[in-house]
């Protein structure tokens, strides 16, 4: 690893300008520009980053099979061809000296961050054999309900190994994420949808919405082209952001109030008859509930809404109208910056799509559009299943007293602990988690605690997290470019669009698959689910083939990885029906099927969870840095060096009134934990809050870079119970992710 | 053979830093040792704030003081693409390089007691590539392109650059706004 650049050069103008011989790489010439031709020992490999949802295209350029340089796909939707910092820095990932290597067994039965696991090597056989033990003798004695997955739903053989056991409890982060948003909008548009075309809207309006500083390039790319076209930008968020600098106005509106500023704007779309009125007569249920509509906003005015937010109801008013008359206008949603951080953010979820239906962009140009994606088949629907066994028992996470979460399938990460230690206690004999880490829960501390109480715990991860120090069996998995894959995309789908993602290296050591782990545990718990028609046990590249051939993209993997990039472009049509319950066809501003589940029809004002006090006077605010991706990343090498650890971001002026200096320790508290990090003082933030970036404080000691760097902000969080969630009145199962009041003192040495 | 600069638009920068990880990653550099840097400034005070970030590494500039300034005669300018390349094999590690240059792109390597910086990715116009740091930038906020087509283009410095006067980096701002939003 150690060539020279000028050495590099001379392998290359020595090489001859040879023909390439490898069959993988003679259908990828299309991506050679001829001056690497130079170099026999250089390819090119198409394949799709793993960092975030988007998948951005890659372009891989290897040299004697090591990865040398990783730059965006040209053609690719979600990149734009382009990358960032994550998906640039992507070898350092796959080289990653400290990930898990073999599948390892504890000797040590004391679990804690303080206690050596005592590793042993074990083989793949009797790690599986083991775990399929377990899982056969919790299921018999204790019944599926003491079995808990904690595993995004994916790959599709391990949900039809979940779905073969009849588990119940089966968790993932995306109450954190993106759960509340997707219950409305199957609701009130018909349907999730990831697509924002800010390349054709005129007015953007923000509420929190901060993509630009977590560097998401997929919309990154295209906000930036809107303010280029002449687009407008109102931001509302507490702090001055990345995104702030694009915004033409910036309010620091006050922490968990830009529901009551949504409300205020909708009464004055609606007062003053602000709306595509042609729109909403043709594609909406306004029609069929006006009086109910118009009454329930009057209560909503922008006076009521300034004591509240602290933003000028004259301003709230005059973008109100500007949203109204400025056409394309879009109030776009997505994720932790908005839809999981307080406790009202299914109301705040409710009132953006009434503000996005109201000004007519639902599935039209310069607003929220539904993906044109390529449908590729799941195992299920290749090789039909036979019946699965009905799902019952107790939800660990209490999502049966959440109807609208019940029914998502989702699971929730806020309560989990909750209903390990307290509602539950001794429910759960045996927990899979995959590719999580305690660090990722609100009140992670808690969440350690609830998992050192399951009698026997199974990770899978790519490097040894904090969670799985605590294993009983912690198997090693692939990264995302160890693996062959076909990636549709959800995001910027304005037409189809496939990317292999190609396997650049075979899986190191002895990683494998979660998709290997599925199959192999249910070969030997329910082998009847994982049998082709012919009777003989699912072959994952078999399926994989099968999967490329129904969706078109060519005989087998192999030809379609030649093929690369698989584009079907085609003119945007816009939908004139939208598949929401009740089979009317339009959008719904009312939603008579939140009525009859006892859940407000209309968007109604709530609070956030938590105010701040004389014991906790400030607000806590989280963010995800730019070069990192949640609490993934940080032991990347590269981006470990950009940015190595987190820090409390404190307002100057505060600081000056509290003592505080640049660099100085600051002790952060709240009701449920307290931190201790170097204090950054900023300009950019509002007086009452402090800001904390997450991902930081892996206490792993076998992670070399990341291990003992800063602090977790999720210390500060409170995580939830099932009772608290339902009183609120968060439908939608908000974790409150940013949902803290936090003192802060200098902490005197 | 044509020699090359950048053109940096502020305002498209959204602080990604993809640059310094593709910087990173092409160049294989060790910790400790960066080529290039997004440096986000903030100015005056809250709410009456504003941020800037610049993108920033060697500008090969046309009278390098680096270069001058070296005592071992370490530095030479490559006719070929007007590249300002340290020899390693001749440094001595004095770090007058630094001193001297305005931007601080030299950096030094504890490891091997020597200077390096920005090289423009020579390596890489070889093979008919752009920078790596151009390559991945997503809103087009760094541009890598022939000197001759943007030497006039736009300003020669902004705000937080220092002065370009003495020693004429290769590198240009382009300066206009957003334009106004339709109403």
């Amino acid at each position: 690893m150690s060539i020279s650049r000028r050495e590099w050069l001379n392998v290359s103008a020595g090489a001859a300008a040879s023909a390439i011989t490898s069959p993988l790489l003679a259908g990828l010439s299309q991506w050679f520009r001829p001056a690497q031709l130079r170099a026999a020992t250089v390819q090119t490999v198409v394949s799709a980053c793993g960092v975030c949802s988007p998948a951005c295209g890659l372009k891989i350029t290897l040299e004697d099979g090591v990865i040398r340089f990783v730059e965006g796909l040209p053609g690719d939707l979600s990149g734009g061809g382009k990358l960032c910092g994550k998906g640039a820095a992507a070898a350092d990932f796959l080289y990653d000296p400290d990930r898990l290597k073999y599948p390892m067994k504890r000797t040590n039965p004391r679990k804690g961050f303080d206690e050596d696991p005592g590793w042993v090597r074990i083989s793949w056989t009797e790690a599986l054999d083991t775990i399929a033990q377990k899982i056969e003798d919790a299921r018999r004695q204790y019944g599926a309900e003491s079995l808990l997955f904690v595993t995004l739903p994916s790959p599709d053989v391990l949900v039809r190994l979940l779905n073969a056991l009849g588990v119940v409890n089966r968790i993932d982060h995306i109450d954190e994420c993106f759960l509340a948003d997707r219950i409305v909008q199957r609701y009130m548009t018909g349907g999730k949808s990831w697509c924002i075309d800010f390349a054709n809207a005129k007015y953007i309006l923000l509420f929190g919405w901060d993509i630009l500083a977590k560097a998401k390039i997929v919309y990154a790319n295209d906000l930036v082209n809107a303010k280029a076209n002449g687009a407008k930008v109102v931001l509302f968020n507490p702090q001055y952001s990345a995104t702030a600098r694009f915004a033409d106005e910036h309010f620091s509106i006050k922490p968990g109030t830009d529901l009551a500023v949504a409300l205020a704007m909708i009464h004055v779309l609606l007062n003053e008859n602000l709306f595509h009125k042609e729109f909403v007569d043709k594609y909406t249920n306004f029609g069929q509930f006006e009086r109910e509509i118009r009454e329930h906003f009057q209560r909503y005015t922008p006076e009521w809404a300034e004591e509240i937010s602290s933003v000028p109801a004259a301003d709230i008013r005059r973008i109100a109208r500007e949203f109204g008359t400025n056409r394309p206008a879009i109030v776009p949603a997505h994720k932790k910056t908005l839809c999981a951080n307080y406790a009202n953010a299914s109301q705040l979820m409710q009132a953006i799509t009434i503000l996005n239906i109201l000004a007519g962009t639902i599935d039209r140009p310069g607003g929220r559009y539904f993906a044109r994606s390529i449908s590729v088949p799941g195992v299920d629907a290749i090789y039909p299943p036979p019946p699965y066994p009905p799902r019952s028992g107790r939800r660990v996470d209490g999502k049966d007293k959440l109807p609208l979460v019940l029914e998502d399938g989702g699971g929730m990460f806020s309560t989990l602990a909750d209903g390990i230690l307290n509602r539950f206690p001794g429910m759960i004999q045996f927990a899979f988690v995959n590719g999580y880490t305690a660090l990722g829960f609100p009140q992670p501390q808690q969440m350690e605690r609830a998992l050192k109480t399951i009698p026997f715990l199974v990770t899978m991860d790519v490097l040894p997290t904090d969670t799985v120090t605590l294993a009983d069996i912690a198997l090693p998995s692939t990264m995302y470019l160890e693996v062959n894959d076909i990636v549709t995309r959800e995001y910027n789908a304005k037409f189809p669009q496939a990317v292999p993602r190609t396997a650049v290296a075979p899986p190191i050591f002895e990683a494998r698959s979660a998709g290997f782990v599925a199959l192999e545990l249910g070969k030997r718990l329910v082998p009847e689910y994982f049998k082709t028609p012919n009777g003989e046990f699912i072959n994952l590249s078999t399926l994989l083939d099968e999967k490329v051939r129904r969706a078109g993209l060519g005989e087998n993997f192999a030809e379609f990885r030649e093929r690369g990039l698989t584009s079907r472009p085609a003119a945007f049509v816009p939908r004139e029906t939208f598949a929401t319950p009740g089979n009317t066809g339009k959008c719904q501003i009312y939603v008579p099927q939140f009525a009859e589940r006892g859940v407000d029809p209309l968007p109604v004002w709530r609070p956030k969870r938590e105010e701040p006090s004389a014991q906790y006077p400030y607000y806590l605010l989280t963010f995800i840095p730019a070069v990192h991706k949640r609490n993934s990343t940080q032991n990347n090498k590269i981006l470990h060096e950009m940015m190595p650890s987190n820090d409390v971001q404190i307002p100057a002026a505060l600081a000056a009134k509290l003592g505080i200096r640049e660099g100085d320790l600051v002790r952060v508290r709240s009701r449920v934990g307290q931190i201790e990090l170097p204090a950054h003082l900023t300009e950019t933030l509002r007086e009452d809050c402090v800001m904390i970036a997450h991902g930081f404080g892996h206490r792993s000691r076998l992670l070399s870079l990341a291990g003992g760097k800063g602090a977790r902000d999720g210390d500060l969080i409170p995580s939830q119970t099932i009772d608290d969630v339902v009183k609120s009145g968060n439908f939608g199962g908000a974790a409150c992710i940013m949902d803290a009041v936090v003192q802060i003192e200098k902490v005197n040495r | 053979m044509a020699t090359y600069g950048w053109l940096y638009d502020a305002k498209r920068c959204i602080e990604c830093r993809a640059c310094e990880a593709a910087c990173k990653q092409w160049n294989r550099l060790e910790p400790g040792v960066q080529y290039r840097k997004v440096r986000v400034k903030e100015m005056g005070h809250w709410p009456h704030v504003r941020t800037q970030a610049i993108s920033m590494a060697c500008n090969h500039c046309d009278n390098p003081l680096c270069l001058r300034a070296c005592p071992v005669k370490a530095m030479y300018r490559r006719q070929e693409d007007g590249a300002v390349i340290i020899d390693e094999s001749k440094c001595v590690g004095c770090r007058l390089c630094e001193r001297f240059c305005p931007y601080g792109a030299p950096s030094f390597n504890e490891k091997t007691g020597k200077m390096m910086k920005c090289t423009m990715c020579y390596d890489r116009l070889e093979l008919g590539l752009e920078p790596a740091c151009a390559t991945v930038c997503p809103t087009g906020a760094l541009q890598f392109k022939p000197w001759a087509e943007i030497a006039n283009v736009g300003v020669a410095m902004i705000e937080n650059f220092n002065s370009p006067q003495t020693t004429r980096p290769r590198i240009r701002f382009v300066a206009d706004g957003w334009p106004a939003p339709g109403r």
